[in-house]
């Protein structure tokens, strides 16, 4: 198989360019706080004596447990990261979702209602998430 | 694509793709996985105790690791590719390459699940 050599200004930006680009910079940015967010936990380990999975539980439930971090800094950070995470999940699942589901169903009114309604429930979804990882 | 399609999972499983073709399929069910894992996490935020109680059952913890985790190393290769195109020629080494690292990360997250499951 050959390598692909086209420029993206040749490919042009149309909706698939947009989308392909934007499903790949959402899983680097996923990786990217997946390793930040274990290095940060781990540092947060060191610091405060806390159990690395007790703080893990605690940033992705804060509404279950009580919270194990001593200092401010850490509670923002840590909640900023996760509720990055869910923002970039959000973003690159309604993509993925669509685009499965856009292979099965060719109807056009199907496929439109479909992109209503993952869009829909992925902004309420986060801003639910948002809302109980900020005020837990 | 048609909604009436004459073949069989087992047959579409065989296509001349093969492997890569697997590592397509079972990058789909992987995503499908996580979003519904995903909806019983937001439900967990809300506050639904049951869907806390599954998240905490080792068989839901199991087999999402198994999907999630395949999700995240293809994903990783195909980002890698898509990264360096170059490599591309080099796809069904990159495919080896990934079965090996989801094998040992998969099978150690299995033990972990299991070993707090049953204990011992």
């Amino acid at each position: 198989m050959a390598a692909r050599t086209l420029s993206i200004k040749k490919r042009g930006l149309n909706f698939e360019t947009f989308m392909w680009a934007f499903t790949r910079f959402t899983v680097i940015a996923m990786y990217g706080l997946i390793i930040v967010g274990v290095l940060g936990g781990l540092r947060l380990s060191m610091i405060t004596g806390v159990n690395f999975g007790d703080i893990m539980y605690w940033a992705f439930f804060p509404n279950m447990v009580s919270n194990p971090l001593g200092q401010v800094w850490m509670n923002i950070i840590a909640r900023l990261m996760v509720i990055a995470f869910v923002l970039v999940v959000c973003g690159h699942g309604v993509h993925g979702v669509l685009e499965i589901w856009d292979d099965y169903v060719t109807s056009e009114k199907a496929r439109r209602w479909a992109r209503n309604i993952v869009i829909s429930y992925a902004i309420v979804a986060s801003i639910i998430a948002i809302y109980v990882i900020l005020s837990a | 694509m048609g909604l009436k399609r004459n073949v069989s999972l087992s047959t579409a499983l065989g296509y001349k793709g093969q492997g890569p073709y697997l590592t397509f399929i079972l990058h789909r069910i992987g995503g499908s996985a996580l979003f519904v894992f995903f909806t019983v996490y937001i439900l967990s935020l809300v506050g639904v105790q049951s869907m806390h109680t599954l998240m905490s059952n080792w068989l839901f913890q199991a087999f999402f690791l198994v999907f999630g985790l395949f999700h995240a190393i293809n994903g990783l290769r195909i980002t890698i590719l898509d990264i360096f195109p170059k490599l591309i020629e080099h796809f069904r080494i990159a495919i080896s390459i990934e079965w090996v690292a989801y094998v040992l990360v998969a099978g150690f997250a299995l033990f972990v699940v299991l070993r707090t499951a049953f204990g011992g």
